[in-house]
């Protein structure tokens, strides 16, 4: 599993898919190959695509969405 | 947390809602779409619209994807998982989405292999890790979530991976928006636009709503006081007269997108002349198949799909919902036979959907009460 825990559910409060949602992450590690491991508000851990945010370094935040991160957080 | 609790501080909020009272002309009625169903959840949520003057409404528009799925598609989906070889993966809030021959859900209480996912790639680690099956994709959502789609393709094409595939019901933004203001029955007098549609594509494809139509839009962000910022935005437009896009949410959103994902996108996926919307009917150009290049990964293709037209039930009125034409107790089946439990329409289903907010925020009770 690429998820260690809940950071989405599809149940009161959050959706994963849909559509415009988006998470704030951090970046823990990067694999240089488009791949980083990323931990959400709660804690858990993901595997993300870092493809169109360029390269990613610990301690980056990115705004992820469905897997992928979309943008660069503050 | 940095980026979040100064978007949802109370006294800002008291100030905002103070000018908007300012802003707006004593016996106008001003309706304001809210395009995605990201802001109507998060309107509902945190009681957004209460702090608005009575003459301003908020009406949810169609940008909850699971919530525009046609129950055709939902057809298709089930008759590719109840093949033996196949793994069919989708996210969570497409389970309990109705089809003609019932949920995924049930079909998975029937036998089919039927997983939830977090993201495509988790779909494709299972395909890697399931060589004998068959791993089928069931993907939805607008251009936010596609490039997520696109990339995973590009790594199962990389990793040749060939027991992976997916169903591609993803839509684009601008056609539904288009169809909406051609609509006779509609009245709008500006648009909050979706902000992580807009990560992707940017603001400027939006210039066509004060273009062509005189409306102004202001793409916002998410928290409770991005919002009530974009609806001062909106006012603010309408009462100097002007008419054009603007973007509250500039922390995220390039007024061009990003040109990584638009590029992914044009990559993978090719638009399809035609693709049914649900309550909306068939809007053109507005789905995404995958193109030529990955013909291989097509789940339509790979496996051949029923491809049946169901029309909506009679009772439920999600069309008129999507288009802001009724509020959704005034639906005939709301809180009664279409529950989030039960839903019978797509827009009870997703939390993001206009239906369910109204039900879990206590607006259904509110509403009747006041009438």
């Amino acid at each position: 599993m690429t998820q260690s825990g809940p950071t989405a559910s599809c149940d009161e409060g959050h959706c994963v898919t849909c559509a415009d949602e988006a998470v704030r992450m951090l970046v823990l590690e990067a694999d240089g190959a488009g791949l980083a491991r990323c931990e959400a508000p709660d804690g858990a851990h993901t595997e993300v695509m870092t493809d169109l945010v360029g390269d990613v370094a610990p301690g980056d935040a990115l705004l992820v969405h469905a897997g992928t991160a979309l943008a660069r957080a503050a | 947390m940095k980026y979040v609790d100064e978007f949802r501080d109370a006294e800002l909020g008291r100030v905002l809602a103070a000018e908007i009272v300012a802003s707006v002309e004593p016996g106008r009625h001003y309706k304001v779409m809210e395009v995605c169903g990201g802001h109507t959840h998060t309107i509902y949520k945190y009681g957004v619209d209460d702090l608005l003057p009575e003459n301003v409404e908020l009406v949810h528009g169609p940008g909850c994807p699971v919530c525009v799925i046609p129950m055709g598609r939902v057809d298709d989906g089930i008759a590719i998982a109840k093949r033996e070889e196949v793994i069919l993966t989708c996210f969570g809030d497409m389970m309990r989405v109705p089809g003609g021959s019932g949920t995924f859900l049930e079909a998975k209480a029937e036998g089919a292999d039927i997983r939830m996912v977090y993201s495509p790639l988790d779909a494709l680690r299972i395909a890697k890790e399931n060589p004998e099956r068959e791993v089928v994709f069931f993907a939805v959502g607008f251009e936010t979530t596609a490039p997520s789609t696109a990339l995973t393709l590009k790594r199962a094409k990389q990793d040749e991976v060939g027991n992976f595939s997916v169903v591609s019901n993803h839509v684009t933004i601008v056609p539904p928006l288009r169809a909406l203001l051609e609509s006779p029955d509609l009245r709008l007098d500006g648009f909050i636009g979706p902000g992580h549609v807009s990560t992707v594509v940017g603001a400027r494809p939006f210039e066509f709503i004060p273009a062509d139509y005189g409306r102004p839009i202001v793409v916002s962000g998410f928290e409770p006081l991005d919002l009530l910022q974009s609806v001062h935005m909106v006012l603010r437009q309408l009462a100097e007269g002007r008419c054009e896009v603007e973007n509250q949410y500039k922390r995220v959103v390039p007024y061009d997108g990003n040109p990584a994902a638009l590029a992914v996108l044009a990559e993978v996926f090719e638009l399809r002349p035609h693709f049914e919307w649900r309550g909306l009917g068939f809007i053109s150009s507005s789905g995404l198949k995958l193109g030529p290049d990955y013909a291989d990964f097509d789940a339509e293709l790979r496996f051949g799909v029923p491809g049946v037209r169901v029309a909506d039930p009679k009772a439920c009125q999600c069309g008129e919902v999507l288009k802001g034409v009724i509020k959704p107790w005034e639906c005939k089946v709301f809180g009664t036979a279409c529950t989030p439990e039960r839903p019978i329409g797509t827009c009870m289903v997703s939390s993001e959907g206009a239906c369910a907010a109204y039900y879990n925020y206590g607006r259904f009770a509110r509403e009747r009460e006041v009438v």
